[in-house]
Parts: structure tokens; C-alpha cells; sequence
């Protein structure tokens, strides 16, 4: 695991690893080769609220970049997630279905949603933001939604 | 022989919040209807504003706290004001349990929220009824 990007505001700190790329919904990936580990960041974790249940497309499912890979049911929100990468999902984080609060607790770490093997990679990162974008994103999101 | 002292019941305080109504349904229903003669409720703003009565109350009776959300306010200031937390709740994990029952709705619970406001204060009860058999024992 490498650093982190930070950005406080009101009393949240929000963590941005720097070793990944993300999608504006907040959908990360992390590539080691073709094998793609995705997850929430921990701006969308923290956004929305402890998580009660995670869905996940089961392994051998296809995806494509921005189909519904996942849904995960917060104590606030429903949310269908993303997939930053196409390809077919070879690995399920089986912990989250006895302990969601993983995400939120670990949301770079243990609480890893899926494994992806790419189809193309290299092609789908180039539609991702970086970690240095994607902190500037959520500086937006979180003016907005204070406003 | 001395009467048992009421169980303090302390649910959050979250207006506005799905499973804050979850949580004060429960404890509605525990103090009105389940047990009434063996609990009291103590509202959380009285215990964050320093109120002494409320204060006292859970200084000298055993406390069950039912939180909304993980930064578990009730249980905090149930300690913070001298008390000791018998039992704390969150209506998430009771809601983990029984995902049949999902809460929705603010002002008005829907269907799914008022049955897992019972089956929490169902859950609340027994506690009560554990911690009141302890006194007597």
C-alpha cells in the first residue's frame, strides 16, 4: 500500500490512496498486470453511511467499464457501482457478505469489492481518473453537498 | 425486598434519520407497551444538554442504549454522564439479522421499519427482563 491524498472538510477527513485509479461515482481499480482489484473509495464510504449489505455479479460474470458489477445497501442509500474495467470477474470478496462494515472500515484494504481480469486494461485506465483528479473531485462533491 | 430499579432505555436522537426512528420506535414500544413497569426512558438531548434529572437517572440504573449509526451517540453520553452501559444496541446489526425488514421513511416508518422497531424492542425487553432477574437475584 502506498500514501494517501487527504482533503478535510467540516469535521470529515477523506482518503485518496495513491496507487489506483478512480471513477467519478467513486469506483477505484488497482491493477496487478491484467488482474484488476476494485473497491469504493473512502469518500463514497464515508458519503454514505455505514454499509448493511453488498451484492455482488457473481465470479465468471462479464462486464464491461460502467456496467453494475455490484450494488451495496447503505443506511442511507441503495447504490449500483460501476465497473472501471471490462472483462470477466474471476474473484469475489466473500468476507463482505457476514461483514459489510468492512468497506467502511477498510475501504483500500480488506474491504475490496471484486477481481477483475481485463480485458484491456491499459485502454479502460485511460478513461479513469487519477488519485490527484479524483481529490479534486471530491472537493466538489463535498462543497456541494454542504450547499 | 426493595423494587428493582427501572432500566434507563436511551435511544439516539437522530431526527431526521431512518434508523434513529427505528431506534426511538423501539423504545416507544418497550416503555408503553412491553415493559412499562420496568423501564424509563431518558432522552438524549437532555443527557448532551447536562440535564441533572437525566443525568441522575442513568448515574443510578442500569442503561440500554440503541444507536442509529456507528458514532453510537447514546452509548457515548451515557458514560459520559456517569453511566454504565448494560446492553448497546444498534439498529443496524438487528437489522443485518433481518434483512426482510428494511426500514424506510422518516417521519412515518414504513411497514418493514415498524416491524424491525418491534422486533428490536422485542430484543430490548429481554434484556430487561435478564438485568431485572440479575437485582432480584
Amino acid at each position: 500500500m502506498s500514501g494517501y491524498l487527504e482533503y478535510t472538510f467540516d469535521k470529515f477527513t477523506f482518503k485518496v490512496a495513491t496507487d489506483r485509479f478512480y471513477t467519478p461515482e467513486g469506483v477505484w481499480a488497482r491493477a496487478d498486470g491484467d488482474q484488476v482489484t476494485v473497491g469504493v473509495s473512502d469518500f463514497l464510504q464515508q458519503r454514505n453511511g455505514d454499509v448493511a449489505f453488498v451484492e455482488v455479479w457473481e465470479e465468471g460474470s462479464a462486464v464491461s467499464v460502467g456496467d453494475e458489477f455490484a450494488n451495496i445497501e447503505t443506511i442511507k442509500v441503495d447504490i449500483e457501482l460501476p465497473c472501471p474495467v471490462s472483462g470477466q470477474i474471476i474473484s469475489v470478496n466473500g468476507a463482505l457478505e457476514l461483514e459489510a462494515e468492512v468497506i467502511n472500515q477498510d475501504p483500500y484494504g480488506a474491504g475490496w469489492i471484486a477481481v477483475v481480469e481485463a480485458a484491456d486494461w491499459t485502454a479502460d485506465r485511460a478513461g479513469l481518473m487519477t488519485p490527484e483528479a479524483y481529490l479534486e473531485h471530491i472537493k466538489v462533491q463535498a462543497q456541494e453537498d454542504a450547499e | 425486598m426493595s423494587e428493582p430499579r427501572k432500566v434507563i432505555i436511551v435511544p439516539c436522537s437522530g431526527i431526521g434519520k431512518t434508523y434513529g426512528s427505528v431506534s426511538r420506535e423501539a423504545a416507544y414500544e418497550v416503555i408503553e407497551d412491553l415493559r412499562p413497569d420496568s423501564s424509563q426512558l431518558v432522552a438524549l438531548s437532555m443527557l448532551v444538554l447536562g440535564e441533572k434529572t437525566a443525568r441522575d437517572a442513568v448515574a443510578c440504573s442500569p442503561a440500554i442504549t440503541i444507536d442509529g449509526c456507528k458514532l453510537a451517540c447514546a452509548t457515548k453520553m451515557v458514560k459520559e454522564s456517569g453511566g454504565q452501559v448494560a446492553q448497546d444496541f444498534a439498529v443496524l446489526d438487528v437489522y443485518r439479522r433481518n434483512r426482510t425488514l428494511k426500514p424506510k421513511g422518516i417521519a412515518e416508518l414504513n411497514e418493514g421499519g415498524q416491524q424491525l422497531a418491534h422486533v428490536l424492542a422485542e430484543e430490548v425487553s429481554e434484556v430487561i427482563d435478564n438485568l431485572q432477574g440479575d437485582e432480584d437475584a
